[in-house]
């Protein structure tokens, strides 16, 4: 496939035929991520393709023959790594990964053999505050890779060798700013986002020159006096702080619309100095990708007080409601609400919670939540609230299977005692979490987690897989009719995509952090995924 | 170490800002772990060393932020977070020793090397546990159960808990969970064998938190005989 591909484009330049060159063979022009459902034995971009679904369309593995699967390798960093919740991209027989904190990796897909790495210099300190120096992976364009680092560069390295074509630096890692995300490369640009709420910055998108580097483009993701969103801010906005864009976002080529999530205000849970709606925190946003203009928002919690990021990637999928088609964007919320909006216009179609929750009486016509009363962080002992902190899911990837028209998430099944404290933004570089409060984890064994099925279109529960714990994993659907996930104890595993029945499953010693993903090599598909400080591939004998 | 009450204050202020969001207010858990009298469990120079460098698993290293005094203050600080209900020692360690010895304690625990392997090693218990928890485990064993994890990430995890499971094709193994996933359970019966099952395979798999393999004490042992055996479990423990 490949080499057709390059005659390909020695047809379209017929220079080359007068001068012989060699094709470059790791390139992955734009076209190849937007028609990735036409490579389905690559990977090209984090969620799977532009709509997020974490859905391939590989099938030899299936609810048959998916008993048989084992270990085909493994890879183990030179260095044990910490807090791994790196996906891979999968393209030309190699594998981009990354080892946090920053460190990317090219892999070979058939034996996991390591051909090369980068390690960027990271200052000695870097600060961390309110997240872990992780990397959730990397993203690729052209004949490039693309890495966000923990100190806030955003790196370009050649695909073939690893080398640095450029560096910029997006933000001031002093003032509490991190990339923990991967970029989100499309057309010319690769798009980013930054870390950092609870150290009280200001968040925003970034799109930069895919070639060079340069800025193209930046939205702030919080307003300032003046700015349309300030009168939300009830201290006017003048230190408007949060709405991070931690994770990745989704894509549709035909609206042009970038689709990203927005993380929680600051102070966390003490709201004293910021009353009103506090726009754009814990929202999505629809971004024009050519510039940078926000089109549309959906503020999931105004006037967040939980620490519910919205920081999931949007599921972009379509599907008729009433009958219609419609574009559609799904969103199970860390506030514990499943909501479906048209992905055009930001209306709101419908919301149902998918875990127990108290701080809602339910959504109106707009979806706004209509709150219950007595749900706020208070003083002394708190108020145990459902969702905890954590929420009903919170960054992991859920799955929507086009073959079965459901939307798959693992789901936490706790609450937690959110207790208000003192919290002042402070100018100058953070001393610590500017959090304004705590929380206090239910005890006893309270708490589980569960593999929840949802049709997509309405949010209504179609089976759920219990787990002991609630997980902290993302989840995969295949063609082969299957949804592969993980425990909290370290176990992986496949089910049934139509019942929630399993069919296999592997302890690991560590749970999964990772996007479980599928790619196929000599006509073999393969299941990968990570844990503790393994690199897994699966496949069939 | 000793601290003055004003530097106890400092690190009390300091835990708060840049700790509890993590590990609660009073330090028994939150995003991270209950970190109540970690000093005692890991020394205090690995606490410091921890604070300053971080750790796989989401501990950042703070010694960016703090100075090395505001490190030393906040572990000073740790050093005053036990357990609230901890109670008072009332008894004689050195009678509760001839208790212990008298109650084939050493049946099932072991001390220092010595002792059988049915029940937890009690070398160090007086780290760990205090007397109130001592006196009603040895009482009610199995209602109060210690954490063996808070995380908000997961939930909280109960250590030595009482299971009963009933196989599809009709045995029963009764005994403390040794461990769980969410395909399998592990549980050690009385004798102390471990037994392994696929949940799958189970008809039934009850819970059963206030009961334990651990005989109660009560009506065998007098006031006094229990409060000695607190004293003498409370006095095992390492220095800090």
């Amino acid at each position: 496939m490949k080499t057709a591909r390059c005659l390909c484009a020695l047809a379209l330049w017929p220079v080359f035929l007068l001068t012989p060159r060699p094709c470059f063979s790791q390139n992955v022009p734009y076209a190849r991520i937007l028609h990735a459902q036409s490579e389905p034995e690559s990977w090209l971009t984090y969620g799977g393709s532009y709509f997020s679904q974490q859905y391939s369309l590989l099938k030899q593995i299936n609810r048959q023959n998916v008993s048989g699967l084992k270990i085909a390798w493994m890879y183990q960093p030179s260095r044990p790594v910490a807090n791994l919740e790196s996906s891979p991209i999968v393209a030309d027989g190699v594998l981009y990964i990354t080892e946090p904190p920053s460190t990317v990796t090219a892999l070979d897909v058939r034996s996991g053999l390591k051909i090369w790495s980068y390690t960027p210099a990271l200052p000695e300190h870097v600060v961390s505050i309110g997240l872990y120096a992780t990397s959730r992976g990397v993203a690729i364009l052209d004949d490039m890779v693309y890495v966000g680092t923990a100190d806030a560069h955003l790196i370009a390295l050649d695909a073939k060798t690893g080398a640095v074509r450029w560096n910029v630096h997006v933000a001031d890692n002093v003032m509490g700013y991190a990339m923990t995300g991967p970029p989100l490369a499309l057309k010319d640009r690769i798009v980013v986002g930054i870390a950092g709420s609870e150290a009280a910055v200001r968040g925003f998108l970034d799109a930069y020159d895919a070639k060079t580097g340069k800025r193209l483009w930046r939205l702030w993701t919080t307003p300032r006096v003046g700015d349309p969103g300030a009168e939300t801010w009830g201290n006017g906005a003048a230190e408007s702080a949060g709405a991070t864009t931690w994770n990745n976002g989704s894509y549709d080529s035909d609206l042009n619309l970038i689709y990203w999530g927005t993380g929680n205000p600051a102070p966390d849970f003490n709201d004293d100095d910021r009353p009103g709606d506090n726009l754009y925190t814990c929202s999505l946003l629809a971004v024009d990708a050519d510039t940078g203009r926000l089109k549309w928002y959906f503020q999931f919690s105004p006037h967040e007080d939980h620490d519910w990021d919205s920081d999931e990637p949007p599921v972009l999928f379509n599907a008729p409601i009433d009958g219609k088609p419609r574009r559609l964007v799904g969103f199970a919320n860390r506030n514990g609400f499943y909501y479906v909006l048209d992905r055009s216009t930001g209306k709101f179609i419908t919301g149902v919670p998918f875990v127990k929750q108290t701080w809602a009486k339910g959504l109106d016509a707009n979806g706004r939540p209509i709150p219950a009363p007595n749900q706020e962080p208070t003083l002394g002992a708190g108020t145990l609230v459902y969702p905890s902190i954590t929420g009903g899911v919170d960054w992991t990837s859920p799955s929507y299977s086009p073959q079965t028209g459901l939307f798959y998430v693992s789901v936490h099944e706790t609450g937690a005692y959110f207790i208000k404290g003192t919290g002042k933004i402070e100018p100058g570089p953070p001393k610590g979490i500017v959090g304004g409060g705590g929380i206090r984890a239910l005890a006893g064994e309270q708490s589980y987690g569960a593999i929840r099925a949802l049709e997509a279109t309405t949010g209504k529960l179609r089976w759920q897989f219990k787990l002991l714990a609630p997980a902290w994993v993302p989840v995969l659907s295949t063609a082969g009719g299957l949804v592969f996930s993980g425990s909290d104890e370290g176990n992986f595993f496949a089910l049934d995509a139509e019942t929630g029945k399993p069919l296999w499953d592997i302890q690991m010693g560590h749970p999964a952090r990772s996007n479980p993903i599928s790619y196929e090599v000599d006509g073999k598909q393969y299941i990968f995924v990570t844990a503790g400080n393994a690199y897994i591939a699966f496949t069939l004998p | 170490m000793q601290l003055s009450p004003e530097q106890l204050q400092k690190g009390k202020q300091t835990f708060e800002a840049s700790c509890s969001t993590c590990h609660g207010l009073d330090g028994a858990g939150a995003m991270g772990p209950n970190i109540q009298g970690i000093p005692f469990r890991l020394g205090v120079d690995s606490v410091t060393s921890v604070i300053k460098n971080g750790m796989p698993g989401g501990m950042p290293a703070f010694s960016g932020q703090l100075d090395s005094q505001q490190i030393q203050q906040v572990v000073g600080y740790l050093l005053t977070l036990t357990r609230k209900d901890d109670g008072q020692v009332t008894g004689d360690a050195a009678a509760g020793k001839q208790v212990y010895d008298a109650s084939h304690c050493a049946g099932c625990h072991i001390i220092s090397g010595e002792g059988g392997n049915i029940g937890p090693e009690l070398t160090t218990v007086g780290q760990s546990r205090g007397p109130n928890y001592l006196r009603n485990t040895i009482l009610y064993p199995g209602t109060d159960l210690p954490q063996a994890r808070v995380f908000l990430e997961t939930g909280g995890r109960l250590q030595f808990l009482f299971v009963r499971v009933t196989t599809k094709d009709g045995r029963t193994v009764e005994g403390t969970r040794v461990a769980e996933d969410s395909f399998y359970i592990v549980v050690e019966d009385a004798q102390g064998r471990f037994h392994s099952f696929r949940k799958e395979q189970l008809r039934a798999l009850e819970k059963q938190p206030g009961k334990s393999t651990m005989p109660s004490m009560k009506g065998k042992l007098s006031d006094s005989q229990v409060n000695d055996l607190v004293a003498y479990l409370a006095s095992l423990k390492g220095s800090p």
